[in-house]
């Protein structure tokens, strides 16, 4: 286990990023830098429709133009079954819907959703071998939103969906995917007995993950049949998983190698056409490179984010002590069923001690892009509702929303909404440090117009699954690590750090690589807050077990038992005075031919390590014209240990971007005929650096017990209370609540002019 | 249909068949084969592509490569001698300035042209002089104060 903190060396610095050198000179290798021999260029044609039956597709035009090399179609693949599943994590991975994101088959579900692919000798030829492809179309009348779609008599996106968590089962499909209910006492009779009631509807757009590299993939297949596959990915093992069950394909003839990553924030666990590109290399024989422009990641290309309808009451007694909370969600998945409500549903009232509790959640298809996780999937729309009721709540109640909050607080060993009880949380300490913060107690100075002070938690559960790791130690005694995890932004630094600390070395002398699906051991993607936490682990297991067999190695070498000899900081030495000793580089040397030395640990079903924030933000709304600026922001976060606080913040800060994106300025537009009108960075318009204040970090650590370092997941939750914190600071600055997200200039305009304060 | 252009990248005359289509960046990309310079859009709209001409940052994707003959253009691979990274990487480097990396070298530009220009800019200067650059993963505050050192230790020299 590891050192007491105090004791840390290595980790808890702020140690520069191992890898920054090649990202600020360009040289860091992206997918899309690669350039192969003989490499040829695909595209994939999209359906123009949001709902159609696909009654036949002609390529043979494009086939036939010069300079195409291969076309496909779903045909091209065999058929697989609905419900055919791979291995990820803790659920399954649905494959019939990951071979309908890459290639549509007998209909298409979204406007964007592929439906042919080329491979051309450049893409301009590409481009307009798509044109020659003839699809005979029989369009369907779309469903667009929530409400439509959950109308009985609405069009049936799929005819095999019924929904999931209905007792008894339905008979007649559905376009409710499923439905997830928690509960907890009476809530309806504890809120009509309550002192005092506030509720919040709120509706969210569909937004994206907006990562600056759009999706590419390098696809070459050998004269062997054996295919490499060169993406942009936040899990290696789960796509090379999807190409191989979507080809039919043995995966020891397939190996996906993870370059950089240009961002993924959830929207680059699943494939997005890599199984397409292969499918192309092995018609034609040569390599395919197969780019998203970003249009078609915007338009339906690659999951957004999904939106939400959401009505959430909440009651409490005189004392301001909760009551019971009632919440209906219904999550816009898009064209294929979603992720199931219940994290979400959790996560929104998990920081509250509450009695009675009543939640009710929908998973709902649309004639919209498949949506696909991003940071915390779920959290912010959940908690813009949420943390609206209760701080509308504490208006009613004429209460502080800090000590509302306070008092109401989960602690280690309460009831989470699912019955089991809480573990460890520092939330009560991270409500103290908000308290002390100048950020809370300073007045808000005056401006030219209103400006409020808002505050909201965010809770997010996170997941651990499995990583794997190993530690080559090379013949000069210097540890080589692999990982199996994608470095989103900064894995190897601190992964580098925890070998450093473990093996008593300088950073320097590690170096670090992630692994390609052939060469380190299966671990699940980079996701759900879990890196760094299950790295961590598997790395203190490899590194243990490697110094066991250098152990071994010293005491044959020193004549000593193994059991008697100390390591420390690269040496191993006998522990009777004025024994002998031997470095890592002198035990290396004198036993090279005895073969490597690896050290190999993985880490699977890892204790949680839940995250909390509490953030406060200062805004102030220009009444002529809605705009709703942030003028400070402070985010305080439970992260267990910093493993590199220089890195937590910028997770931290990255992500309440995000999250302030989303709450001002981002979502999706659709026209009535499921296309999406915003489909570019102009109109899609995410924050630039003149859009936000520096977000300031407080880190609070409250170690996971059973956790090596007592690390929690970073990433996540600082983008679910960022948009309930601006509502919340633009409904104390002018009375009034804006209850959709993003909230626009021109909408909070009409809120203001409306005046209204309730939903 | 093809054309010869020279222009000067990297303080290196260069002379290449470029495709009338071709912009500025897929010249740099594809027929340079200096891939520093990222894709982001192709629009114009997040500022990835962006390289120096004539000293003036420009989104490449939006400069036809036709437009480059008696240009000098600077890319992210004309910053650094090999050796000792300029003292705007560097500082990236050290204040922890890049996450993906993605955005970095358009920043980096975008940070040259604004301190050539400008050796004593405000934090709201520095703000303004990558407005155009979009970086979706450090909320831009570490690269702000990663600036703002490059110009603080100038001051003291």
């Amino acid at each position: 286990m590891a050192p007491h903190q105090a004791e840390l060396k290595v980790v808890g610095t702020r140690a520069p990023r191992v890898d920054a050198r090649e990202r600020v000179t360009g040289e860091a290798i992206y997918p899309a830098d690669l350039d192969l021999p003989g490499m040829v260029h695909a595209k994939l044609l999209r359906s123009p429709h949001a709902h159609a039956r696909i009654r036949g597709i002609d390529t043979s035009r494009a086939a036939a133009l010069k300079g195409v090399l291969a076309v496909v179609t779903a045909a091209d693949f065999p058929e697989l079954p609905v419900g055919a599943t791979i291995p990820m994590g803790e659920l399954g991975y649905d494959m019939w819907m990951v071979a309908q994101v890459n290639l549509a088959r007998h209909k298409v579900h979204w406007v964007g959703q592929p439906v042919a692919g080329v491979a051309a000798v450049d893409a301009h030829v590409a481009e307009a071998a798509l044109a020659l492809i003839e699809v005979d179309y029989e369009p369907l009348e779309p469903v667009l939103d929530i409400a439509a779609a959950m109308r009985p008599d609405a069009p049936l996106l799929h005819d095999h969906v019924f929904t999931k968590g209905m007792e008894p089962r339905p008979r007649v499909p559905s376009n409710v995917c499923s439905r997830v209910v928690i509960t907890r006492g009476d809530a309806s009779r504890a809120l009509s007995e309550a002192a005092a009631t506030a509720q919040a509807s709120v509706k969210v757009d569909t937004a994206h993950q907006g990562y600056l590299e759009p999706q590419v993939t390098v696809a070459q297949v050998d004269a062997n049949g054996f295919a490499t596959v060169w993406a942009s990915t936040q899990g290696q093992f789960t796509t090379e998983l999807m190409i191989a069950r979507m080809l039919g394909l043995p995966q020891s003839k397939l190996k996906v190698v993870p370059l950089e990553i240009g961002g993924g924030f959830g929207g680059k666990i699943a494939i997005h056409g890599e199984a397409v590109a292969v499918r192309l290399a092995q018609k034609c024989r040569r390599p395919v490179k197969l780019l998203l422009t970003r249009e078609e990641v915007l338009q339906g290309g690659s999951g957004p984010a999904a939106g939400a309808l959401i009505d959430i009451t909440v009651g409490a007694d005189r004392e301001g002590r909760l009551v019971a909370i009632d919440g209906t969600y219904r999550m816009d998945a898009g064209g294929l069923p979603g992720l199931s409500p219940s994290l979400l549903m959790q996560a929104s009232a998990a920081l509250y001690q509450c009695p009675n509790l009543n939640l009710v959640g929908f998973d709902i298809v649309t004639n919209k892009p498949r949506t696909e996780a991003y940071r915390g999937p779920g959290g912010i729309q959940a908690a813009f509702a949420m943390e609206q009721a209760m701080d509308a709540l504490c208006q009613r109640l004429d209460m502080d929303p800090l000590e509302f909050r306070k008092r109401n607080a989960s602690v280690t060993g309460s009831t989470m909404p699912i019955g089991t009880p809480f573990p460890s949380i520092g939330l009560t300490t991270i409500l103290d440090s908000v308290g002390e913060h100048p950020c809370w107690t300073d007045p808000l100075p005056k401006g030219r117009h209103p400006r409020g002070r808002g505050l909201a938690l965010g809770y997010w559960r996170g997941t651990s699954m499995t990583s794997a790791a190993h530690i080559t130690i090379a013949g000069d005694g210097r540890p080589m690590v692999t990982m199996g995890a994608v470095d989103l932004s900064g894995t190897r630094t601190t992964m580098a750090q925890v070998v450093a600390e473990e093996l008593g070395l300088p950073l320097d002398d590690i170096h670090i690589q992630t692994g390609d699906s052939k060469s380190v051991g299966y671990s699940d993607g980079a996701a759900g807050s879990r890196v760094a936490r299950t790295t961590t682990a598997a790395l203190v297991e490899a590194c243990a077990d490697a110094l066991g067999q250098l152990r071994k190695r010293a005491a044959e070498k020193l004549q000593r038992r193994p059991e008697d000899l100390d390591y420390a900081a690269g040496r191993f030495h006998a522990r009777d005075a004025g024994g002998p000793a031997i470095t890592l580089p002198e035990l290396m040397q004198a036993t090279l031919t005895d073969g490597a030395v690896v050290g190999r640990g993985v880490s699977t079903k890892l204790p949680l390590g839940v995250e909390i924030g509490a953030h406060v933000c200062d805004v102030e709304v220009d009444t002529d014209t809605g705009l709703v600026t942030v003028l400070r922001y402070t985010a305080f976060q439970d992260v267990g240990l910093a493993l590199n606080p220089a890195a937590v913040e910028g997770q931290i800060e990255g992500s309440v971007v995000q999250g302030l994106g989303w709450a001002l300025m981002e979502g999706f537009d659709y026209a009535p005929d499921g296309r999406l009108r915003n489909a570019s960075l102009l109109d899609y318009r995410m924050p630039t650096a003149l859009d936000v204040p520096k977000i300031d970090c407080v880190i609070v650590e409250t170690p996971v017990p059973g956790v090596p370092y007592g690390v929690r997941g970073v990433g996540e939750v600082p983008i679910v209370p960022p948009a309930a914190a601006v509502a919340n600071a633009t409904a104390r600055a002018t009375g009034v609540r804006v209850w959709q997200m993003p909230m626009t200039p021109e909408r909070v305009l009409r809120a203001l002019r409306s005046g209204s304060l309730s939903s | 249909m093809k054309t010869l252009v020279t222009c000067t990248v990297n303080g290196e005359e260069r002379t290449v068949l470029a495709d009338s289509r071709d912009t500025l960046l897929e010249l740099l990309r594809e027929r340079l084969r200096l891939t520093g310079t990222k894709e982001g859009c192709s629009n114009g709209n997040c500022g990835t592509c962006t390289v120096l001409m004539d000293g003036v940052p420009v989104n490449a994707c939006l400069v036809l490569a036709l437009e480059a003959p008696g240009c000098a253009i600077t890319t992210i691979e004309g910053l650094s001698d090999g050796a000792a990274l300029h003292p705007i990487q560097q500082a990236l480097v050290d204040h922890g300035g890049t996450q993906c990396g993605f955005c970095t070298p358009g920043i980096v530009l975008s940070a040259k042209a604004l301190l050539d220009a400008n050796p004593r800019p405000t934090d709201a200067d520095i703000r303004h002089a990558i407005a155009g650059n979009l970086c979706r993963c450090t909320g831009y505050g570490k690269i702000v104060e990663a600036i703002a050192a490059v110009v603080a230790a100038a001051r003291e020299r």
